[in-house]
């Protein structure tokens, strides 16, 4: 079962509801799992068309569901699990606004992964875009995530669309990845973590990190650094720093990986999947960046408080 | 300081606002000790849920006496009772067995019983042993007519003789399941000391000790990558040993496990053919975020259980 995934280009309310609702009303018509995500006032508007249908739809303020791209994926994934045997027909409207640099890529980066977590899920997903509010980039990397893109005079095809794995490399391109000189740092050199955890416990509880993210960054940090004691090579140690609201923390080894653009993302099947350490991690701070160059593989956690 | 407060000052990741949860209870009046550090001159209790916790805690009393060739006496009610613990090849002199319960119906003779034990001592010291163990299953006397009061008397001769002494040890064993609430609290208060099971494993960061109800193990302190090898084979001897598909794991005292060590948990839950379950009890706030930010379906095998 192959996934269709489609941006929908809209410049008024009114074109939105005349877009959404059939397609909407299509996913009841095959009696898969309808939900929809959206922003107001659209989400009222739909909520107000589709009331006939009752709870047939389940609805979603986007404010809420687009808080953490990797989150994002997960719930998603979620509700296609649990609506199998059915397949899913999701409107699905992101947030663009409120983002800095870094996180707006993270959700370009989300929206071509869905091409990948979702591909044999037979999920229909149309994603809306307002070419009234958003700006031009946004609609530009709109094309490059969506294979087919509608609405605003598009009719489907679309050339502009490119393989997720090379979109995650281009933005894994588009990083920076100096350290400030004021980063503190400590060697990771035996097996046990505990002055490691103890320390980076010090340091988040410093930064006023709420004791739940202050704690899933300790589980993150050990996860990184149990990773590269296991397949790393020496030297090995963490940097910690302050940037603004966040606190980073950066892993790093000698060692040569060559990890795909995708490592992380892809939700697991369980715990005893291959990944699930990983793919954790970047559930539980607020954004994992991973780089393996000439020099070494770091992995580089942030934290806002 | 025990022993266990010390290790526990020393290793306990403490957050801050919630203070370290003490896996061990210990009173004013009381102190809980696992058996491998009684000594002499301990008149310790073991009130025991069932028999696999009998024949671990008072099976290692006897057999670590009679492997460091100490003298063990052990009291039962008759000679049908078998002694926990006894190591194959252990010389007859090492051990002496008492049944001292009278005939079915009987009363149970405090002063005569005591006086065997007490006797038994006097021989074993006669014949140069430095140190004695007194192992006692008195739940058969508690049963019989006027058994507290008869009890308690026996329990303070045994108090006589055992705490001033430098060379005894004694464990009063009780099957809890045939007690009532008010004897036990009545007997134990006769005990300066409860005696807890040897931990499975211990080192400086992650204390592991069997729990027998529910049946699985307590964990404290920290787990990570480099003790995983431990927890599994601590695991794998309780789902052998209890029969019970239904493993308890008792996380009031651990501070941090990695996610490798969640990865450990679902892995020896599914690893059987039939497959057993985890119980995990008292999920510390760690823990507890991991699992809700993964989501359960992430997890086969484990439920959450007491809080």
């Amino acid at each position: 079962m192959s996934l269709e995934h489609r941006a929908l280009l809209y410049g008024d309310m009114e074109s939105f509801v005349e877009a959404t609702v059939p397609f909407l009303e299509s996913g009841l018509e095959r009696e898969q799992a309808v939900i929809a995500v959206a922003r107001e006032p659209g989400l009222s508007a739909l909520r107000d068309i589709l009331k006939p249908h009752g709870n047939a739809v389940l609805y979603f303020d986007s404010a809420r569901f687009y808080e953490h791209p990797v989150r994002t994926l997960r719930d998603y994934q979620t509700i296609v699990r649990q609506s199998e045997p059915r397949t899913v027909c999701a409107l699905a409207e992101p947030v663009w606004d409120g983002w800095t640099e870094l996180q707006t890529r993270e959700w370009v980066r989300y929206e071509s992964l869905i091409n990948v977590v979702f591909a044999h899920s037979g999920a229909r997903a149309l994603c809306p875009y307002d070419t009234a509010q958003l700006a031009p980039r946004i609609i530009e990397d709109a094309r490059r995530t969506h294979p087919v893109v509608v609405g605003d005079g598009h009719d489907g095809a679309n050339d502009a669309y490119v393989d997720p794995a090379r979109l995650g490399m281009g933005c894994d391109r588009a990083r920076r990845f100096d350290r400030p000189g004021a980063s503190e740092y400590m060697a990771i050199d035996g097996a046990d973590l505990h002055a490691l955890r103890a320390f980076v416990a010090e340091r988040a509880t410093a930064h006023g990190l709420g004791r739940r993210p202050a704690q899933n960054l300790v589980t993150a940090v050990n996860e990184v650094a149990a990773n590269a004691l296991q397949h790393g090579v020496p030297p090995m140690g963490l940097w910690i720093w302050r940037d603004g609201d966040d606190l980073v923390c950066e892993i790093g080894d000698n060692g040569f990986w060559r990890p795909s653009p995708l490592t992380g993302f892809i939700p697991p099947d369980s715990a005893l999947q291959r990944g699930f350490g990983l793919w954790t991690v970047r559930l539980l701070v607020d954004l994992m960046e991973l780089r393996a160059g000439w020099d070494g593989t770091f992995v580089r956690l942030h934290v806002r408080r | 300081m025990t022993r266990y407060t010390a290790w526990q000052a020393r290793h306990t990741l403490v957050w801050p606002g919630e203070t370290a949860v003490e896996g061990v209870m210990e009173t004013l009046w009381s102190v809980r000790r696992p058996v491998r550090d009684l000594r002499p001159g301990d008149h310790a209790w073991l009130a025991y849920a069932n028999e696999d916790e009998q024949r671990h805690v008072a099976g290692a009393f006897v057999r670590d006496g009679l492997l460091a060739r100490e003298k063990v006496i052990y009291v039962a009610g008759s000679v049908k009772d078998a002694v926990p613990g006894v190591p194959p090849g252990t010389p007859d002199e090492l051990l002496a067995f008492l049944p001292s319960g009278p005939p079915d119906g009987g009363r149970f003779d405090p002063v005569a019983t005591a006086r065997a034990v007490t006797d038994e001592i006097d021989r074993a010291l006669a014949q140069g042993f430095r140190a004695i163990r007194v192992a006692a299953e008195m739940t058969w006397a508690l049963r019989r007519p006027d058994g507290l009061d008869l009890l308690q008397a026996f329990e303070r001769r045994i108090e006589q003789a055992v705490p001033p002494s430098t060379q005894i040890t004694a464990v009063c064993q009780l099957d809890r399941r045939r007690c009532h609430r008010a004897e036990l609290a009545a007997l134990r208060a006769g005990h300066a000391v409860l005696v807890a099971p040897d931990p499975e494993f211990e080192d400086a960061v992650l204390r592991i000790v069997r729990t027998f109800q529910p049946a699985g193990l307590s964990l404290s302190g920290e787990l990570d990558a480099s003790r995983h090898s431990v927890l599994d084979q601590a695991l794998a001897s309780v789902i052998s040993g209890c029969g019970t598909r239904e493993i308890h794991l008792d996380l009031a005292g651990l501070g941090f496990i990695d996610l490798g060590g969640i990865n450990l948990l679902t892995e020896v839950a599914g690893r059987h053919a039939d497959p057993a379950h985890l119980v995990l009890d008292r999920v510390s706030p760690q823990l507890r975020a991991v699992m809700e930010t993964v989501g359960w379906n992430m997890l086969p095998g484990l439920t959450l259980g007491a809080v």
